[in-house]
């Protein structure tokens, strides 16, 4: 009787793994080909910081949109391009546009400073660094900011203004007199700095500003001094003039029939947009071409009617409920859950066989295997992703597609959460009595038997309560595959919240993170109890 | 016919000589004890001839075929198989029983039997079921070993030394573990088998029960066998003064 309950049992829990393995599978597909667009035409891939409103941000409905993303469909619309709307994190813009993944960065991006770093288009929007802070701060002017913490962001227009190497000498005296300048990941997080009095003022591009303010005017100031002026323009790969011009030229026409007039209209940007033909050379000085000489032109200027671009009047917050937030953030949560399941699968055996070859009887073996663990548990996980994701490119001049991404993140994860689970795997294995063994090997069983027989399930029991430990915190750790610009649950929430100019989708995202760790406390504990029928 | 020979046996861990220079033949159907204060080397002289312990010098036969030989450069061990093979000779007793807890005690027994020795499956759990009969368990097919007394689960290891067939048995320090109203079933059961002339050579601390089921006794003290001979000559009539000490110590 209790033998065929047992066999019934593991029937039960063969039958479950066969279903997750299954789901995974399915996961796996459907992320490596998605939807399955195989249309010859010329893909335009425009890279933003998809936390940057009004110029590129996730809008209420969970597209990317903005100033910038609008300009760029009414390009790729009359080039009759492809236009791929990809979000990449600041700190690697230039990676991704040195290794081919996106095509231009078109995202607010300062000319200034940059001059020589790209193959600029002309400036488009005149775009000021000015100072936000509190109302109730008293700060009115700049120079009260003097012994004051102001925050900008890392790598940012404001951030040269007031320190870059040509700074003004009244930007550069106004840093030394501050108490602190602080550097902050993204906009959001420095108006909750602000709001909070973390940080006193923040400085930063006027169109951000205002659409941060129209929804937070009752409580922020913006100063009427501006730090400094300057441009943006389209970033292209230095040497890349050939797109540039292309698009240079659509943006002309777009300007001679009143379409770029109506988009900036939309947005509300009427002060700062300053795309003009009179600027007949580019930066590095050369000749801008001149529409006409097109021959899409006619065919282009038609389609001006046709289009969708409606004057609204400015980028205004529109705030979501949280069945709305829930929703947009189920895409991220699908990616969350497939890199999580993906690194498991192969972290999982890899460990195994990392954990067989440090035990090996072979000092070099044991050692490479030391060495591995060793690096691969002292340094950031962060880093390790970014290596693996760029190492192909700049090791060995390989252009990976961008699918490539994903599995830069699955095999990131998995060499890193390889090496601890064979401490753990190891662990288990050496805490397994000698006797067993040797009890094993004279009753003729081989080394392997003796391994997938005796030692192995016993193993699996000891080493529970830590591989839970471990599974745990790799639902969370899936939140570091941002640094690919891999866009998971948490960078979802992050372009929702700077959308939002709020927190709460971030809270949102935690009880996701919470749910999903109870689900998995919850399982492994039904595992451990299964195992309980043996001391 | 000798089931097992010893020729010349030398181990030593690092500096420490554990076994001297031992010499010891078994017969088929013989039942020999070794008996000697702690540290006298006849776990280890138990453990070289099983293959846990590499020696250094001698030679080990098993029914007339030499696995290990000795040579002027120390002993000379076969391949892996060779050696996995000779295991099939003898069965092992442990002290600490060492079964399977991930096991139930019928798959402890006939695991072995049925992956290693390719028996039929049917045949296999019918010979357990008899062997677990046998050594007075037969209602525990289905336990795991945790939820057995020592007792039952020495029972259990001797009945899963015995599915295998072996041509001999060593049992090493087989109830130090246990209880002494306990020791005396074990004991019991060890009757029967050497009553059924099943070859064996025991480690003992229980010098009544050497006495009682012996064909002869080996005393061993620094690695070396002192006195060796029938009960009578070695617990009842000592000879030599190590030995004297020794059984004196004991009765105390």
């Amino acid at each position: 009787m209790n033998q065929v309950k047992i066999i019934k049992r593991k029937k039960y829990f063969a039958a479950g793994i066969l279903c997750i393995l299954v789901f995974v599978l399915a996961l796996f597909a459907s992320s490596m080909f998605p939807g399955k667009t195989s249309s010859a035409k010329q893909e335009f891939i425009v890279g933003f910081d998809a936390e940057f409103p009004p110029y590129g941000y996730m809008d209420e409905n969970g597209e990317y949109t903005g100033f910038d993303l609008d300009l760029a469909a009414e390009v790729c619309k009359r080039r009759d391009w492809t236009l791929v709307k990809r979000p990449v994190i600041w700190d690697s813009k230039d990676s991704e546009l040195e290794t081919g993944a996106i095509s231009c960065i078109w995202n607010g991006f300062t000319m200034n400073g940059r001059e020589s770093q790209y193959t600029w288009s002309t400036p488009y929007v005149d775009n000021s660094q000015v100072v936000i802070t509190r109302k109730d701060s008293g700060i009115m002017k700049l120079s009260d900011l003097s012994g004051k913490v102001l925050a900008v962001q890392a790598d940012s227009s404001a951030l040269a203004a007031l320190e870059g190497y040509d700074a003004t000498d009244e930007n550069k005296a106004l840093a030394a007199s501050l108490k602190d300048l602080q550097q902050v990941e993204n906009y959001n997080s420095a108006f909750m700095n602000l709001e909070s009095g973390m940080v006193d003022a923040i400085a930063m591009d006027i169109g951000v500003a205002a659409y941060q303010l129209s929804a937070k005017d009752d409580t922020f100031l913006m100063l009427d001094e501006k730090l400094s002026s300057e441009e943006y323009g389209i970033g292209f790969k230095l040497g890349n003039t050939e797109l540039r011009d292309e698009v240079q030229l659509t943006l002309l026409e777009m300007l001679e029939d009143g379409t770029f007039d109506n988009i900036v209209k939309k947005w509300g940007l009427e002060d700062s947009a300053c795309l003009s033909k009179e600027d007949t050379t580019y930066i590095d000085g050369s000749q801008v071409p001149v529409p006409g000489s097109s021959k899409k032109n006619n065919e282009s200027a038609s389609n001006a009617d046709s289009s969708t671009v409606q004057a609204s009047g400015g980028a205004k917050v529109k705030k979501l409920g949280i069945t709305e937030i829930i929703k947009q953030l189920s895409s991220g949560i699908t990616a969350t859950i497939s890199v999580f399941v993906l690194t498991l699968l192969f972290a999982m055996p890899l460990g195994l066989v990392i954990a067989a070859v440090r035990m090996s009887r072979f000092k070099i073996l044991e050692w490479i295997a030391k060495i591995y663990i060793s690096i691969m548990r002292g340094t950031p996980l962060m880093l390790q992703l970014l290596v693996v994701f760029f190492a192909p490119y700049y090791v060995f001049r390989i252009s990976m597609p961008y699918s490539y991404r994903f599995y830069a993140t699955i095999i990131g994860f998995s060499l890193n959460y390889a090496a601890y689970f064979a401490e753990i795997y190891r662990s288990g294995i050496q805490g397994i009595p000698q006797g067993q063994r040797e009890a094993a090997q004279i009753m003729g069983y081989s080394k392997g038997q003796t391994f997938f027989r005796i030692i192995f399930p016993q193993m699996v029991k000891r080493v529970l309560p830590p591989v839970t430990n471990e599974i745990i915190t790799l639902v969370k750790d899936t939140s570091l595959a941002f640094v690919l610009s891999y866009t998971e649950m948490f960078t979802l929430a992050k372009q929702i919240a700077a959308g939002q100019t709020s927190l709460f989708p971030l809270f949102v995202a935690g009880v996701f993170y919470y749910v999903f760790n109870f689900i998995v406390a919850f399982v492994m504990e039904g595992i451990e109890k299964r195992l309980d029928y043996y001391r | 016919m000798s089931v097992l020979e010893l020729e010349n046996i030398k181990k030593s861990f690092g500096s420490k000589v554990v076994l001297q220079d031992i010499t010891l033949k078994v017969d088929e159907g013989e039942v020999v004890s070794i008996i000697g204060p702690s540290g006298s080397g006849k776990s280890t002289l138990l453990r070289c001839a099983t293959f846990l312990e590499h020696i250094d010098n001698g030679a080990i036969t098993y029914t007339g075929q030499k696995v290990v030989a000795k040579s002027a450069q120390g002993a000379v061990y076969p391949s892996k198989k060779e050696i996995q093979r000779a295991c099939a000779n003898f069965g092992l007793v442990f002290q600490n029983f060492n079964l399977f807890p991930h096991f139930s005690v019928l798959k402890n027994i006939a695991d072995a039997p049925i992956v290693i020795q390719k028996r039929n499956k049917v045949e296999v759990y019918k010979e357990v079921r008899e062997l677990l009969q046998k050594v007075g368990i037969g209602d525990k097919e289905n336990s795991y070993p945790c939820e057995l007394s020592g007792g039952q689960q020495q029972r259990v290891a001797i009945a899963r030394a015995l599915a295998l067939h072996p041509k001999m048995l060593y049992f090493d320090e087989p109830t130090s573990a246990l209880d002494p109203e306990i020791t005396a079933e074990i004991l019991r059961v060890m009757k029967e088998l050497a009553a059924e002339k099943m070859t064996m050579v025991i480690v003992t601390h229980e010098i009544d029960f050497a006495k009682a089921v012996s064909d002869r006794v080996v005393f061993m003290d620094g690695g070396m066998v002192v006195e060796e001979g029938t009960p009578e000559e070695v617990i009842s009539n000592p000879k030599n003064e190590r030995t004297k000490t020794f059984l004196t110590k004991l009765s105390v």
